[in-house]
């Protein structure tokens, strides 16, 4: 009941700033950020030593939000089988990082690169402060698939090694 | 010993805005993962109460992109706030002056919380604020999006590592860009 409450609220103000171009706008949470932040997609964690997953882990405390983003990667043909994230910061870095995760599944690695923040603060409508957020979330899928490209690099270096051995 | 003080002020009292305005990673999420909100409050411990005034960052992983960090030139924190403060302020001077000097419909510009907002009316607006703990300036732009400019010590400007883009001459030619006419920043 309070969240219908809160939905016709919101609503209520995105209707209303469409109408007041010319006041100062008061600032809400997009629709999306809300969606995002009450029925998270994705959070949770996968075993880091797995070689198949690749982990980003951007950001500092100090700076107000850290995101870990991380990766499940089908050896044989390079595509994102699942992913999860947890972000500590503000409703539009988990709303951010938890699109990321949304859009990175299914695509191949190489791919997921593409994925530029502009895209992520579109989707989201984020405001001006905010698109840091964004870029963060990008900088987190990076940080992931070249976690998992450098693990699989050191796996095959270490199974040729072996074979050199043998 | 007084600095010392002074910078643990400094930390709770930003460390209070932060939590403010932050909340940790879903409240239903903490429900089903209860170890992780468990997880990020040793980072917040550590941070408050380290007193080494020279201290940067407990886990500076920062996204720098491709660059690499050149901790040996990171600035000691009072210089940073004496440039990063000389910049914003500077940028407010001129800016305000360019927007009275030039009719934009809307034009707005803000300095509250050490945060610069400049509203181009409907063209877009500008937030640039200071970042202290990785000692950068962090700009959000209608143009060009984010970027996070370190003060290079032998350009003497601030640089945005990846781009190599400079703060000054790229507001200079978004804000020709956005109004029209030209405005002198460096």
């Amino acid at each position: 009941m309070l969240k219908h409450a809160t939905k016709r609220i919101l609503a209520f103000g995105v209707a209303d700033t469409r109408l007041s171009a010319n006041r100062i706008l008061p600032r809400f949470y997009h629709e999306r950020v809300v969606d995002h932040y009450n029925n998270p997609r994705n959070v949770g964690a996968f075993d880091k030593n797995d070689p198949n997953v690749g982990t980003g882990l951007v950001g500092a405390p100090a700076c107000g939000d850290v995101m870990k983003l991380q990766i499940k990667v089908d050896e044989q043909t390079g595509k994102i089988t699942d992913a999860c994230f947890k972000t500590f910061g503000c409703g539009s870095a988990i709303a951010s990082s938890s699109v990321a995760t949304e859009w990175v599944k299914g695509k191949q690695t190489e791919e997921v690169l593409t994925i530029k923040n502009t895209e992520i603060a579109k989707h989201l409508s984020l405001p001006p402060v905010k698109l840091h957020c964004s870029m963060l979330a990008e900088d987190a899928i990076k940080a992931a698939v070249k976690d998992y490209e450098t693990k699989r690099a050191k796996a095959v270096a270490s199974t040729t090694d072996k074979a050199a051995d043998a | 010993m007084a600095s010392s003080l002074k910078l643990i002020r400094r930390v709770s009292r930003s460390l209070n805005s932060i939590n403010n305005r932050r909340l940790l990673s879903s409240s239903s999420a903490s429900r089903v993962f209860p170890q992780h909100s468990i997880l990020y409050r040793p980072f917040l411990s550590s941070f408050l109460y380290n007193d080494n005034p020279n201290h940067v960052s407990n886990k500076h992983f920062c996204s720098q992109g491709p660059a690499a960090i050149d901790y040996s030139a990171l600035l000691q924190e009072d210089e940073f706030h004496k440039l990063a403060d000389g910049t914003i302020h500077d940028l407010l001077e001129k800016i305000e002056e360019y927007g009275d000097s030039v009719d934009i419909d809307g034009f707005d510009i803000d300095y509250g919380n050490q945060v610069l907002t400049v509203k181009f009316g409907s063209l877009g607006t500008y937030v640039l604020n200071k970042q202290t703990p990785n000692r950068q300036i962090w700009m959000s732009s209608p143009v060009s999006g984010p970027s996070r400019f370190d003060w290079d010590r032998h350009d003497g400007a601030w640089i945005y590592r990846r781009t190599k883009a400079r703060l000054l001459e790229t507001l200079e030619s978004e804000i020709q860009q956005l109004c029209g006419d030209p405005i002198k920043l460096s």
